[in-house]
């Protein structure tokens, strides 16, 4: 997809995706995710070496 | 892993304004679901008619296509797809050509109109001689006026009895608003699933009114369906904020959106009659139909320096 990043983040403990999105700025109402190739809710747990894909799909116009 | 409300499977999706998780074939049912309500609750659609749908390539009109194809062939209605480009470098090209894609695959029969061959000039080119004219108009009034002209015009071309749109829940909530900050009454008192038949207009209909933009998204991630996702070059202006203020409010007070919604839908009765009716006349320069002397679209083109001279080419493609 067109303007892809990647970033790598640390995760401590008990985080959820909806905290990930938080950290990045993200309204979750702008986003879908995918946790390791699966669309997710943003209240499952991410853990470490998680692959996160942070989908901007409300982009307006 | 968190578990579907309904069948156990593995959740995709927390409807947080329902208080269910859903997986994503619970998901899929429930978008599929909602449409056909609306359909049925509002009488948007009767068995037969021939139906027209907007589509620009984005998530939503081409989901809302492929509803709607499903739902016409169990109701033995006829479909046809309109795109209109606008001339917009860079973007309309490309979601122009998903349209056509996605229209092929359903066998949709599939009418491109262009504000270039329609209007003699691009939204690129009325937005570069608006700023230096210094009309006041930015691109999103001369991109929604004319858009809309030509919508209308194209499925009274084609003989449709509706014209679908795929207006979402956010979208309707974010004219909702709009139009209160613009103290619009007439607009406002306007909004609802479906315009009613005024001579000249075909009557509009929104039957994902009641779905909310990121479960559109959804829904075509999960079907892989194949969308358009660019942003438009001139997407910004009071348009965003609003937008952006609303999906902030929704994290923070689900539900927000929807009883935005039902608020406005209960209050709409109670408005009957403070907009006083006015009769259809024909836009003296162009013969659209319009409630005062000339049509918004030539009044915008006029101030542009053009003339309306419309002329829509509306031939299906060779395979149709």
């Amino acid at each position: 997809m067109a303007g892809q990043r990647t970033r790598k983040l640390k995760v401590i403990g008990k985080t959820k995706v909806a905290d990930v999105l938080k950290k990045l700025g993200l309204a979750r109402e702008t986003v879908a995710v995918k946790l390791n190739g699966k669309i997710a809710p943003e209240e499952e747990t991410v853990k470490d070496k998680d692959k996160l894909e942070v989908l901007l799909v409300v982009t307006g116009g | 892993m968190l578990r579907c409300s309904l069948c156990g499977r593995q959740a995709a999706y927390n409807r947080r304004y329902a208080g269910v998780l859903l997986c994503d074939r619970c998901l899929v049912k429930s978008v599929e679901r909602k449409f056909r309500r609306s359909v049925a609750e509002h009488s948007l659609i009767s068995p037969s008619e021939k139906i027209a749908v907007a589509v620009s390539g984005g998530k939503d009109s081409v989901s809302c296509m492929h509803m709607l194809a499903d739902y016409c062939g169990k109701k033995n209605c006829e479909l046809v797809a309109i795109t209109v480009d606008e001339g917009v470098k860079g973007y309309r090209g490309e979601s122009v050509r998903i349209a056509r894609e996605n229209t092929e695959l359903l066998g949709v029969p599939h009418f491109v109109v262009s504000f270039k061959q329609a209007f003699g000039v691009t939204l690129d080119e009325m937005v570069r001689i608006a700023e230096k004219k210094k009309t006041g108009f930015g691109p999103c009034t001369y991109c929604g006026v004319m858009r809309r002209s030509l919508l209308n015009q194209a499925a009274r071309e084609l003989g449709a009895q509706k014209l679908a749109t795929a207006h979402n829940l956010d979208d309707e909530v974010q004219t909702i608003m709009l139009n209160y900050i613009r103290a619009d009454f007439s607009r406002l008192y306007r909004l609802g699933p479906a315009y009613p038949a005024r001579e000249g207009f075909v009557p509009r209909i929104k039957p994902l009114r009641e779905v909310p933009e990121k479960e559109m998204a959804l829904y075509a991630l999960l079907k892989k369906i194949n969308v358009h996702l660019g942003v438009c070059p001139y997407a910004g202006g009071i348009h965003s904020e609003i937008r952006d203020f609303i999906n902030r409010l929704e994290e923070n007070h689900t539900n927000s959106k929807f009883m935005m919604l039902r608020m406005f839908d209960r209050m709409k009765p109670q408005l009957l009659g403070a907009v006083p009716e006015f009769d259809m006349k024909k836009c003296e320069r162009c013969g659209e139909p319009t409630s005062s002397e000339s049509c918004k679209a030539c009044e915008l083109l006029e101030g542009l320096g053009f003339a309306k001279s419309v002329d829509l080419k509306l031939i299906p493609p060779a395979h149709f």
